[in-house]
Formats: C-alpha cells, sequence, structure tokens
C-alpha cells in the first residue's frame, strides 16, 4: 500500500472579513470571507480550506480608458454614471463584491474631491456588496482622499488601498481609526511584501486586518514571478510565518486586459484566433494560475471570465466543502 | 607644463604640481592627508576642502550644497590647480594617524578575550597552545677554536655547534655570512651569536654576530587589514608583546575595498604607490615601536603577516588584478618566507618576513590566522568564527571538516564610509542609550573624551536604540516627527546623537538615514554569508555551539542589540565568545611557534572556500536580510521590538 | 533523497589531495551534490562509497523520451515541487486528440491547423508536441487510415496511439514503430500483452490505474518484466481528486522516492465545456502532469496553453530584466539629464521612482548588464565604460539630448575616466544610493 505523503502544515492564513452588515454597525447585505486556508489551492485531503476564492468586479469611478472592445460590450451602456455600472454588476451579474477603482482623482483627471466622496456615499445608498476602494496610485492623492473615503465609510468595513513600502503611514492610521482593512502592495518582492505587513502591524493594524497585493504579471508577462512569489509566502504562512499570513488579492483584469494578446483584434493577428474568446480566456488562465497559488479575491473585468472561473471554483470544491 | 604651488592648512606644507592636478593629489604627494574613503571619485563627498586663495576648476557634484560652494568649499578630488592656492583642509576632512598606546590597546581588547586581556594588559605570557619555537631563533655559541686535531672548517665547526644544540640535519648559510664567518669567528674569540630562520622547510643561519645577543630577539605581527592595519612587537624570547599600533591603512586613499583596489593597481604606477603606502605604514609601525623601547633596529629579525590575499599581493607588489577575473585565483596562497628587505620592510637587512599563507582569492591569511587562535579545528562541536571586518570572513565548522566565505561588508563596521565613523578609538562613540520617552542620547566614548565620532559597536547600539524607541521603522527609515534631534538632510533625514557643543570637533555628531541603510547592508552582507553557509551544509542556525566573533570592535559591543538588528544570530549569548582581532592573534601565534605555522598551512589547504557570488540564493538571502532584524521574523525567534 | 554535500564528504578519502581537480574534498562534495561532476574524478573512493553514491545519484523521476529525432518529446526528471526552489526541467507535452472516426477531410483540416499552430513570444518558438490518435470507431481500418494520415502530413509532432484493443495496437505499431509513438494504455487487464509489446519495440507505455495503489502494483509488475519506459496516468472521480493524485505522485516520487511512481504523468482532458477544458488543462499543467492530452486545436486555446507553459517552465533564478534602452521620465526634451543605470528591473525601478520622486524630467539610460545589478555587473565586467558607450550609440543619445553630460552611480565612479575618454561625453558621479538621487539632481 502507498502511504499518502501529508505535509504537517502548522500555520494557516488569516481569516480577513469584508464588509458590514446591519447588525455589525453597517449597511452591507452580506459579509465576505477570505482566507483561512490550511493547506495549498484544492488539496483538500491535506487541510481545511473554509472559504473559496471570491471575485470581485472592478469598476471605475469614471469611463475607463484603454479598455478593449471586447470589455466595452458590456458595459459601455452604463459608463456615463458609475452608480449604474455598479448596479448592473450587482443585479445583473450578480457580483458578490465590488472593487471601484478612484481613478478619477489621479492628477491628470483630477476630479473634484467632493465629487469622489459623494460618489462613494451614493455607492453605498445604491448598493449594499462589501466594497474594495482603491486609489489612483498617485501617492499624493491617494493620501489625501483614501482617508477621506476610509472616513464617510466608517464602520462598513472595507478593503481599502493601497499602501507601498514608501507609503503606508497615512492610510494604515486611517484604515486603523475607521475599522476597515488594508492592501498592501508589493512589487513582485517577497522580501517587501513580507517587510510592509511588518510596518504596517508594527503601527497597530492587526495581521487578521491586511491582504496582500503581491503584484500580478498577466499570463505571458511576468506570471511566473507573481506565482512564485505568491506560492512561497503561502508556503511560508502554513509553515507558521505569522506576520506573513495574510490572504491575496490579485488584480487580474486590470493586468490580463493590459496584454497584446488579450486585447488584439483578429485582423492583426490572424494566427491568434477570435478575440471574443481569447480576451477573456486570457484573464481566465491568468486567474486559475493565481488561485493555485493561493489567490483569495481576484478582482476581475469580463463577466463572462468571471463566470467561468466561479463554475471552474465550484467545481474544484465539489464534494468538498 | 606650468607648475603652481599649493600650501596646505593648518599644516603649513608647500608643494609644487603641474596644473591641471587634483587638490587631492597635490595632498597626497606633500603627504598632507585628506580623508577620501571612495578613492578620489567625487563619491564620498569627505575630502571637502576650503580655498582661501587662487583659482580651481571644478567638476559639477550633488556632494556639495549650495551654501558650501558659496563658502568656497570643494571636494579635494574634483578641484583642479589653476593657479598658486592655499587652501584649508577642515578637521573632518583630516585623516588622522593614530598611535595608540599599549596601555590603550590592552584597555581595548579588554573583555573581548580574556587571555588577551591577561596577557595585553599584564604583559605577561601568551597562552602555550603551541610549542614555543619562533621563527627566528638566536643561539649564543662557544666555539672551540681549531687547532691541528681538530681542523674542520668555520662553517662546519659552526654547524657542529649548532646541532650539539638542535638535530638540524639541513641548513643553509648565505655567501655573505660565509664571506664575513672566518673574520667574526676570530675577531669575537669564537663566541658568536647565530641566528637561525625558518625557511620554507630548511633552516638557514641568517644571521652570525660576535659577542652574545641572544638576549636581543625581536620580531613583529602585523595584521593588515583592508582599512586597518595593527603591528605588534614580540619579544622572541619571552613571547612578551611589548606594544601594539594600529591605524588606518592608508592604502584607502585609493578604494575603500579590495576590488578597487585591484583595479587602482591596473593605473600606471597603482601597484607602486599601493605597496609603498602599506609598506610606508608598517616601516613606521616598526620604527615608532622601537624607539619606544630603545630596540636596535638590527634585533628585530623577523616579521610575520596575516592579511587578506590582495593584501599579501599588494604587499609584495605581486600583482593583483588575476583576483578579481574570473575564475578568481590569486597568483599564490602560498608565499614562501623571503628576506623583509625584499619587500621594503626594514628590519636587520637579512631579516625574514613570513606570511600566513590563504585559501583563495577572497579568504586570505588573515582568516585562517584567525581560525588557527580560535582553535575551531579542535572543535568537536559545530562552531562559527565571523570577522566582522570590511570583507566579512566567515568559517564554519569543526575537526571534521571547515567551509569559509566572505561577504562584502564595506568598511562601515570599522568605521569607514558614513558620515561620523571612525575606528575603534580615543573619541569614539561605542556604547549608546536612547530614552524611548524622550529621545535622550546617553553614551559613552573611548577613553572618557568628549565624543569625534562613532565607531562599529556605537553604530550597532545606535540603531537598535532607534528601533527600539520607534524613532526609526524596521526598513531603517525615520519616522520620528516634530523633535530636535531630527532634520532634513541630502542624505534622508538625520538624526542628531551629539550636539556640536559637546564634541570635539564642535561639529554635530549625527546619523542619517543614508549611515542606517549602509550599515544595514553591511549587516545583510554577513548574515547573509552566515546563513548561506549553514543552510548549504545542511545545519541549522540551532546546531552551532560555538560562535566566535572577530573584528575591530572596542572593548564593548552589545550582543543583544547585535542580534537586535540581525547582524548575529538569535543565539544564547553564551554560545558567543568574543575573540577581538584573532588575525593579529594567529599572525603571533605562528610568529612564535613554527607548529603553529604549519598548522596554519594545513588550515589553508583544509578549509574549503565556497565562492557566494555564483551561488544564486546569496542575492536573496541578502536582499530578505535588508530589514531590522530581518524579513523572515521567523529567523530572530526571540527578538521583539 | 540526494545526498548533501557532508553526507557525500563523508564518503570522501578527506585527504585533500587535489587529484580531482578541487582544492579540498569537501570542494569536490559540494560538486558531486550539485551533480555538477562525476563521481569518477576521485581515483581513491572505496566500492562502497561509489556504490552509495551513484545509487543516491539517480533521478528520482525518471526520463522518459517519445518520438524519433526532430519530434522527440522528453518529460521526467524532476527535482523539486515547487518551481522556485530550483526549476521544472522538462515542459509538459502537449497534444491535440483525434478522433479515427471522423470524415477524412475532417482530420486533414485539424492535421493543417494543427501544424500551423505556432507562436512566437519572446525569441522563442511555442508549438504543440503531440498528435493522439484516438481509435473511437472501433475499426482497425479506421485507426489505421487515421495514423497513415498523419504521418504523411507531418512528421513534426510525437504521436500517441490510444486503443482499448491490443490487437489494434499491434498492428498499428507493426507499421510505424519507428516513430516511437507512445502507446495508451495498459491496465491490470492487459498490461502482461502490452508490455510484451512495448518491449520488443523499446517503446514507451502509459499505464493507468484506478488509485496510486494499483498504480504502484502495475508499474511493479512492469519492473519485475524488465520494462521501466512508463508514463502514469493516475485516475480520479473528480478534478480535485485527480489534482491531489498528481500532487501525491510528485511528491511520493521526490519525498519518498517511491520508485513505483517515479514516472512523468499523462492526463486526458475530457471533452466537456471548452474553457473549463482549458482551465483544467492550466490547473494540471501547473500541478505537475507530463502530458496533457486536449481536445481542441482552436488558436485561441493553444495560444493561452503554451504561453502558460513557457511561464511555468522558465527559469526562476534568472533575474527580472527590463529590455535595455533609454527611458525618459516625464516630459524629458534636449536639455534633460541622462542617468546611467543596468537593466536589472529592480535597480531601474528604484532609480525611476527617485527620479520621478524629483519631479525633474531626465532620462535613464538602462545598459544590458544580462540583468545584473549596478555593482554586481561591475565586477562581473558587464557594466563598464564600454558596455555604457554601446548602449549609448544604439539609443542614438546624442540626437536625443544636446548637452554631452551622463550621470553614472557613484558606486561605479572608478569608471568615469574611461568613460570620458570613450564616449567623449562629460562624466558626472552620481549618488551611490538611488535615495540620493533627488537632491543630486535638485543640486545639479
Amino acid at each position: 500500500m502507498i502511504k499518502e505523503y501529508l505535509e504537517n502544515w502548522t500555520g494557516l492564513v488569516n481569516t480577513v472579513k469584508i464588509g458590514a452588515t446591519p447588525q455589525e454597525g453597517g449597511t452591507r447585505r452580506k459579509t465576505i470571507t477570505v482566507g483561512g486556508e490550511k493547506t495549498l489551492a484544492f488539496l483538500f485531503k491535506e487541510g481545511h480550506l473554509p472559504n473559496k476564492p471570491v471575485i470581485a468586479y472592478e469598476i471605475w469611478d469614471i469611463k475607463p480608458i484603454d479598455w478593449p472592445e471586447e470589455l466595452t460590450n458590456y458595459y459601455s451602456d452604463v459608463w456615463s454614471d458609475p452608480l449604474d455600472w455598479a448596479e448592473k454588476v450587482a443585479n445583473v451579474y450578480k457580483a458578490d463584491l465590488l472593487c471601484v477603482r478612484l481613478m478619477g482623482i489621479h492628477p491628470e483627471i483630477n476630479r473634484d474631491i467632493d465629487y469622489e466622496l459623494n460618489f462613494i456615499k451614493n455607492l453605498l445608498k445604491r448598493v449594499n456588496l462589501p466594497l474594495i476602494i482603491v486609489g489612483c496610485g498617485d501617492d499624493e492623492k491617494d493620501n489625501t482622499v483614501l482617508p477621506l473615503c476610509s472616513q464617510i465609510t466608517k464602520n462598513e468595513r472595507c478593503l481599502i488601498g493601497e499602501v507601498t513600502q514608501d507609503n503606508y503611514k497615512i492610510l494604515t492610521a486611517a484604515v486603523l481609526a475607521d475599522g476597515h482593512n488594508i492592501i498592501a502592495q508589493s512589487p513582485i518582492d517577497i522580501n517587501i511584501a513580507k517587510q510592509l505587513n511588518i510596518l504596517i502591524s508594527d503601527m497597530g493594524l492587526s495581521f487578521d486586518r491586511i491582504v496582500i497585493n503581491p503584484t500580478v504579471g498577466a499570463l505571458g508577462y511576468g506570471l511566473e514571478y507573481t506565482y512564485s512569489i505568491m506560492e512561497r509566502l503561502r508556503l511560508a504562512a502554513l509553515n507558521q510565518d505569522k506576520v506573513i499570513s495574510s490572504p491575496f488579492i490579485c488584480f487580474v483584469g486590470q493586468e490580463s486586459w493590459r496584454a497584446k494578446e488579450a486585447k488584439a483584434r483578429q485582423d492583426e493577428f490572424y494566427s491568434w484566433g477570435k478575440e471574443s474568446r481569447r480576451g477573456p480566456l486570457w484573464e481566465m488562465i491568468t486567474a486559475v494560475s493565481l488561485v493555485l497559488a493561493g489567490a483569495d479575491i481576484l478582482v476581475m473585468r469580463h463577466p463572462k471570465a468571471i463566470e467561468k472561473i466561479k463554475e471552474y471554483i465550484e467545481l474544484m470544491f465539489k464534494n468538498n466543502f | 607644463m606650468e607648475k603652481f604651488k599649493v600650501t596646505f592648512y593648518p599644516d603649513n606644507k608647500t608643494i609644487e604640481v603641474e596644473k591641471g592636478k587634483t587638490i587631492l593629489s597635490a595632498a597626497i604627494s606633500a603627504g598632507v592627508y585628506i580623508n577620501s574613503s571612495c578613492g578620489g571619485e567625487g563619491v564620498c563627498g569627505r575630502c571637502k576642502v576650503i580655498l582661501k586663495k587662487g583659482t580651481v576648476l571644478s567638476q559639477p557634484t550633488g556632494r556639495l550644497s549650495l551654501e558650501e560652494r558659496r563658502h568656497n568649499i570643494y571636494l579635494a578630488c574634483l578641484a583642479t590647480i589653476q593657479s598658486d592656492l592655499e587652501v584649508e583642509i577642515p578637521e573632518e576632512s583630516r585623516l588622522i594617524f593614530e598611535k595608540l598606546s599599549p596601555e590603550e590597546l590592552g584597555l581595548r581588547l579588554k573583555g573581548l578575550y580574556a587571555e588577551v586581556e591577561e596577557v595585553e594588559s599584564s604583559m605577561s605570557i601568551l597562552e602555550n597552545v603551541f610549542i614555543h619555537s619562533p621563527l627566528a631563533t638566536k643561539l649564543y655559541l662557544e666555539l672551540p677554536p681549531p687547532d691541528l686535531n681538530d681542523k674542520i672548517s668555520d662553517l662546519e665547526r659552526l654547524y657542529r655547534e649548532i646541532r650539539k644544540r638542535h638535530q638540524i640535519p639541513i641548513m643553509q648559510t648565505g655567501l655573505a655570512n660565509i664571506r664575513r664567518l672566518g673574520e667574526v669567528l676570530r675577531s669575537s674569540n669564537w663566541k658568536v651569536t647565530v641566528t637561525l630562520g625558518k625557511r620554507n622547510g630548511t633552516v638557514e643561519v641568517v644571521l652570525i654576530e660576535p659577542g652574545n645577543t641572544s638576549k636581543r630577539n625581536y620580531g613583529f605581527a602585523f595584521d593588515i587589514g583592508t582599512t586597518t592595519i595593527y603591528g605588534q612587537l614580540i619579544d622572541l624570547n619571552t613571547k612578551r608583546i611589548l606594544s601594539t599600533k594600529v591605524t588606518y591603512n592608508k592604502q584607502a586613499v585609493f578604494g575603500p575595498d579590495v576590488i578597487t583596489r585591484i583595479i587602482y593597481a591596473q593605473e600606471e604606477d597603482g601597484l607602486e604607490k599601493l605597496h609603498h603606502a602599506v609598506v610606508d605604514v608598517m616601516n613606521e609601525m616598526i620604527q615608532e615601536c622601537i624607539r619606544e623601547h630603545s630596540i636596535d633596529l638590527n634585533d628585530v629579525s623577523c616579521v610575520l603577516c596575516a592579511g587578506n590575499t590582495t593584501m599579501i599581493h599588494l604587499l609584495l607588489k605581486i600583482d593583483p588584478s588575476y583576483i578579481r577575473r574570473e575564475p578568481y585565483v590569486p597568483t599564490a596562497n602560498f608565499v614562501p618566507t623571503i628576506r623583509a628587505a625584499e619587500a621594503g620592510i626594514k628590519i636587520n637587512p637579512r631579516g625574514l618576513l613570513s606570511c600566513i599563507p590563504g585559501v583563495s582569492s577572497y579568504v586570505g591569511g588573515d582568516t585562517v590566522a584567525g581560525v588557527l587562535s580560535c582553535g575551531i579545528e579542535r572543535e568537536k562541536d559545530l562552531s562559527l568564527l565571523i570577522d566582522i571586518g570590511t570583507n566579512g570572513e566567515v568559517v564554519l565548522g569543526n575537526r571534521d571538516f571547515l567551509i569559509s566565505c566572505a561577504a562584502s561588508a564595506g568598511p562601515a563596521f570599522e568605521g569607514s564610509g558614513v558620515s561620523c565613523g571612525m575606528r575603534a578609538s580615543s573619541g569614539a562613540i561605542q556604547k549608546v542609550k536612547v530614552n524611548p520617552l524622550n529621545y535622550e542620547v546617553k553614551f559613552s566614548t573611548i577613553g572618557d573624551t568628549k565624543p569625534k565620532g562613532i565607531c562599529g559597536s556605537g553604530y550597532i547600539d545606535i540603531i537598535a536604540e532607534m528601533l527600539k524607541a520607534k524613532i526609526i521603522d524596521k526598513a531603517g527609515k525615520i519616522i520620528l516627527k516634530d523633535h530636535f534631534r531630527i532634520r532634513d538632510s541630502d542624505y534622508g533625514k538625520e538624526f542628531v546623537i551629539a550636539f556640536g557643543n559637546s564634541t570635539l570637533s564642535g561639529q554635530d555628531i549625527i546619523i542619517n538615514e543614508s549611515d542606517i541603510e549602509n550599515i544595514k547592508r553591511a549587516k545583510a552582507a554577513i548574515f547573509a554569508g552566515v546563513s548561506i553557509l549553514i543552510r548549504h551544509m545542511g545545519f541549522d542556525f540551532e546546531d552551532i555551539k560555538k560562535i566566535f566573533i572577530a573584528g575591530g570592535f572596542g572593548n564593548y559591543l552589545d550582543i543583544e542589540n547585535a542580534k537586535l538588528i540581525g547582524l548575529l544570530p538569535d543565539l544564547e549569548n553564551t554560545r558567543y565568545i568574543f575573540v577581538g582581532n584573532s588575525s593579529l592573534a594567529g599572525a603571533r601565534q605562528v610568529l612564535l611557534s613554527y607548529e603553529a605555522m604549519k598548522k596554519a598551512g594545513e588550515l589553508a589547504s583544509k578549509i574549503t572556500y565556497f565562492e557566494l557570488s555564483v551561488e544564486p540564493s546569496y542575492m536573496e538571502e541578502y536582499m530578505a536580510a535588508l530589514f531590522f532584524p530581518h524579513t523572515d521574523s521567523l529567523r530572530f525567534p526571540n527578538i521583539k521590538i | 533523497m540526494s545526498l548533501s554535500s557532508l553526507e557525500i564528504y563523508k564518503l570522501l578519502p578527506k585527504t585533500n589531495c587535489r587529484q580531482c581537480g578541487f582544492p579540498t574534498c569537501l570542494a569536490f562534495a559540494m560538486q558531486l551534490a550539485k551533480k555538477a561532476v562525476s563521481i569518477d574524478k576521485c581515483p581513491f573512493l572505496s566500492e562502497e562509497a561509489k556504490k552509495t553514491l551513484e545509487e543516491s545519484s539517480l533521478p528520482p523521476i525518471r526520463l522518459i523520451t517519445i518520438g524519433k529525432e526532430d519530434a522527440k518529446l522528453e518529460i521526467g526528471n524532476e527535482t523539486v515541487l515547487f518551481r522556485h526552489e530550483e526549476k521544472f526541467y522538462h515542459p509538459t507535452g502537449i497534444g491535440v486528440i483525434l478522433e479515427d472516426d471522423l470524415p477524412d477531410s475532417e482530420i486533414i483540416k485539424i492535421i493543417k491547423k494543427i501544424k500551423g499552430l505556432e507562436f512566437e513570444r519572446i525569441g522563442q518558438k511555442l508549438k504543440l508536441d503531440l498528435i493522439a490518435i484516438r481509435n473511437r470507431s472501433s475499426s482497425l481500418d479506421g485507426f489505421l487510415k487515421v495514423i497513415d494520415l498523419v504521418v504523411k502530413e507531418t512528421s513534426s509532432f510525437s504521436l500517441v496511439f490510444m486503443s482499448q484493443k491490443i490487437d489494434f495496437l499491434k498492428k498499428a505499431l507493426e507499421l510505424y514503430s519507428g516513430l516511437k509513438p507512445l502507446i495508451y494504455k495498459a491496465t491490470k487487464d492487459n498490461y502482461l500483452e502490452l508490455t510484451q509489446l512495448a518491449k520488443s519495440y523499446g517503446i514507451v507505455l502509459v499505464v493507468s490505474a484506478e488509485n496510486l495503489d494499483e498504480l504502484s502494483l502495475l508499474t511493479k509488475e512492469l519492473n519485475k518484466m524488465g520494462f521501466f519506459e512508463i508514463v502514469l496516468e493516475p485516475q480520479a472521480d473528480s478534478v480535485s481528486s485527480l489534482l491531489w493524485n498528481l500532487t501525491q505522485i510528485r511528491r511520493l516520487a521526490l519525498k519518498r522516492r517511491e520508485r513505483s511512481l517515479g514516472y512523468p504523468t499523462l492526463v486526458v482532458l475530457e471533452d466537456t465545456d471548452k474553457d473549463l477544458e482549458i482551465l483544467f488543462a492550466s490547473t494540471y499543467l501547473i500541478k505537475y502532469a507530463g502530458i496533457l492530452l486536449i481536445n481542441t486545436s482552436e488558436p485561441e486555446d493553444i495560444l493561452g496553453i503554451l504561453t502558460l507553459r513557457q511561464n511555468i517552465y522558465t527559469d526562476p533564478q534568472k533575474p527580472l530584466q527590463i529590455e535595455p534602452k533609454l527611458y525618459p521620465v516625464g516630459t524629458a526634451n534636449q536639455n534633460s539629464p541622462v542617468l546611467v543605470t543596468t537593466n536589472f528591473s529592480l535597480t531601474y525601478y528604484t532609480v525611476l521612482g527617485e527620479v520621478e520622486a524629483s519631479k525633474i524630467p531626465s532620462y535613464i539610460l538602462s545598459v544590458d548588464t544580462e540583468g545584473m545589478s549596478v555593482l554586481t555587473a561591475w565586477a562581473a565586467e558587464k557594466f563598464t565604460a564600454s558596455s555604457i558607450v554601446t548602449a549609448m550609440e544604439k539609443a542614438n543619445l546624442k540626437e536625443k539630448v544636446s548637452h554631452r553630460s551622463l550621470i553614472i552611480p557613484g558606486y561605479v565612479a572608478l569608471m568615469s575616466g574611461e568613460l570620458e575618454e570613450r564616449s567623449g561625453w562629460q562624466v558626472i558621479v552620481g549618488p551611490k544610493e538611488a535615495s540620493g538621487i533627488p537632491s543630486f539632481l535638485k543640486n545639479l
């Protein structure tokens, strides 16, 4: 008889809860819990995997720049108003989780801050899903606007980001005060990921409120670096490295839809096949690879890709949940 | 070529140099020392001078603030001479050539190494691990004069007499000695003293002197470091240490590390200059020591050097360039014993110079000497030797095996390349406490003088204390705001340790973010080297039972703090043993015992060199160590900050 | 498990005689542990030690070769569970299944399509490796006809013959054994005959069983018959069980040295939902399948799965590099300063961050140093005056800026003289640390 080889993992991934129901002092219809893994992806016989990976629909506060036609087909009808966009993914596509990117605050666009805050306030009213709020990537603007967003969504237990090694103090302090969770972003670097978690927790934010964005490379564009960084971090967590036992958030849609292979039309690259399938497939394969590496939250764009990944996850979890 | 006169103050030395030369090169020619840890390339910004009179041309540099430029401050290495000049060298730019009293050194080594403490401070006799049999011994002989029944030649007569005392089948004598022999024997009435030198497996009659000089036999042990040189005068008969001196290696003017010096050696006269720089330092030390003790230079019969491979190449003026090129092979690891005069070392003209053999290009005789003096090769338990110096040599092993690597740490722990750094000598801040409530700083200096700068152990304390007081975060960035000790500078924020009104120079003593980065890198390099060796041999930190710490620290190193910043592994303090300058101790043992010399040779062939630069995981380990104490907190389970 | 340096060292004579060419026995042992040198180099090794060392150096997962010369596929011989531990050596062989009951015209169409599926990505050609002819028709003629069609159309793929009928496989091999096809599949019911067959032709056999116990028993039986050219097909009742089985085979072979499972694996994808098929194929590709047989030849599917394979089988120890070229930062113009650095991505992005922070529009000239950082590249003579001059010429720098000065990292100040000479440009020595860049640029 072959005796199966079971790893004796002693650690586990932290559990992070997003969203707060009225009972918990918020206004969300439900909460989403991620993390808690006691083994590697889908190895159910070895350890408990209490939470399935979840998918967040990515929406913007402005009409997106650079989204290819394949995505436009699904969203152009609601791009005139981001609140409509949010409602569409919530009601039509049955999203579980929403990820709002505040691109409008970027210095090049420079939307009025009050306008942005109003948008968030109305979003809370129109859509009662748990929220992820991310900034535009400009440190200065994010440091100004995100703490205000944190304030007006106080007690909603959002996931807010992102902080980096060079810019973590201001937002961490806000998130700490307003009861949210934080996204710690590191540039495909295992050391910086660990260091940033330590720096954040040194400010008093507990590890169960940190979600790591390891920075994603899409299929064909550095996917393997992210994959291995995540696998290593996850192995460290399972081996009880407490400071790094955070769930992962992966911005799959953003990266996948930047790939030429996802965007290019068949008339440009005939041998690549139909873009209507190639684009979503690019996003899907990227997503599956990262789920295998331990991804907990996937931020995605294409409704069909999202639907398929959900189905994939269900099938993998079938009879095991 | 047009020539100009340059006068340096406060030295008041004038020199004539060609137009277009830099102020720094004029200063070197004039024998005026100006700090320059980057080797005169406009990088370190330490060679600031004030132009009092005259015109210079200077390249642009970010190393000078607008304010400084307005006050006619230039970098000596970038400013080229265009007219007669008067130049003032401010205190902080002066390379001070220190001569430490043996008392002070004895004090400094106190607490580092029990045996040394006893020996150094009380000047008694050394440990007797190896049989006393120095590199050169003197023997007083009263020869029976020849007569008709005993007609063997003078030389055979001499050998016969020597062999009555010692079993020496093969002896050599130089022609010069033989030429003088007949006359010396007769004029001294057949009473002579011979100096026997051990040379490459045979014995040489080095010297034949009339009368009895056997009581006067001296030797020098040197530790030639990249940054620091130690020299010790030893009575070879009694094994007493008579004097110890320490100074910076003057080669630093040509570059801070071995690589830059190897490159410099390629330049015209480069090798010559480097060779002279080190030989000058050694000769000066020798002169100074014998003057203090009224010893005749002729009674100094041998010199024993421990140094890294590059330093030994430069000392012997051997082209070091192949050390740097793949596959990193030195010209020689084992250098035969030669006449000191051949290398330009001034002792008895026929005196000997021997170097402890090295392992490889980057693990030299200084490390072998260290291993020898710590006795790792006799240990049953797994032991580790860490030499916290510029080259950061690490040796792991026991009586079964020995493996070593060199983790290029840079000179930060020796007080070089950091803004207020200095060697562990009088005036150096070596022990620091910071009050976490009000950030008050308390410190002590070597010699209890006013503070002059900060030495390696001081930096370790400061960083640990700043971490504990949350003045810096674990990445080394200053996070404390709105406090009178925190200021902005060109090198990130800085924290004032001592304000000018309490320091020796009147200048503030500070640590800035770039210094912290430097120390962080240095400690990361060493820690990464240690962990790679341990991991590569399939061990855990826990398996190491003894850790010998060597290096030019002061008489103080806070182990807890060294662990807290992640320089040393997180193991119980009882496993740590300080050995201070283990290379110098090893050099001394070899000087005093031929047995130790043979052992050093064995060790050099036995130690396996592990090349970190081709080890893919080294970079990974190094990056992970660039955090306080370490990115991987599991490696420092007992450290709580 | 393979032996560690120290374990090997203990088996050596420990005389440091240097006959092997290494300075010490330990140094030799370290090379042996890395399998970088042969044990024959040591003339004084005892027979016993030699035996121990030879046994320990056997690969835990057998290297299997399918097909002949130009269409040869090598799989197996993997050494790690996670690619970051070392790397994955032999990329998963990917093949398309061709059903033999399709009309000829359809089959020719598919073969042509498969032949056309070649993609070039970052200098590598990506293509499929295998064509599997599956005997769905239950007719020998149909099976042989399709094989014949494939063989006539192309010789650049290894073949898999899939049939439940041993007679059919026997016939096919009589005709095509020279192509060294992979035979699918031996089970507990037919293995005796099939193994004899495979052995006589010297070809590789897929061994299939419902669980790992049976799989292990089967391969042991085959081994007893002197047959080792095996690919394992673990079956499972669900996708997650299959993932588990593939993981177990890899772990048992590597960590427990289970020889009966020390072979590469094969997965045949079910023809279900097209998207899901690719997603499951991706799953098994990442988690240890040696061969994947799929039912699609759509270009977008194949491009996706081949790209994933390229990613996963990339050597993780090669550093992240960026393209070496001139990068403008901000609204750089002809008066902007030019900073020189390497093409190690971490170095480049660090410099970029600081230059951006300075808010002074600049150019960064990234020099090809094979992904090494400044000091490493300098020590290895990859970041030198001449490599910088080459980069300047390639970027046509003299047309991009009107001034003639370069800023080099402080750590390589020593090269400034030579660089000035070679380039004719003025060289300004910048700070050693990227963190010094903003103040440096402001004071320039």
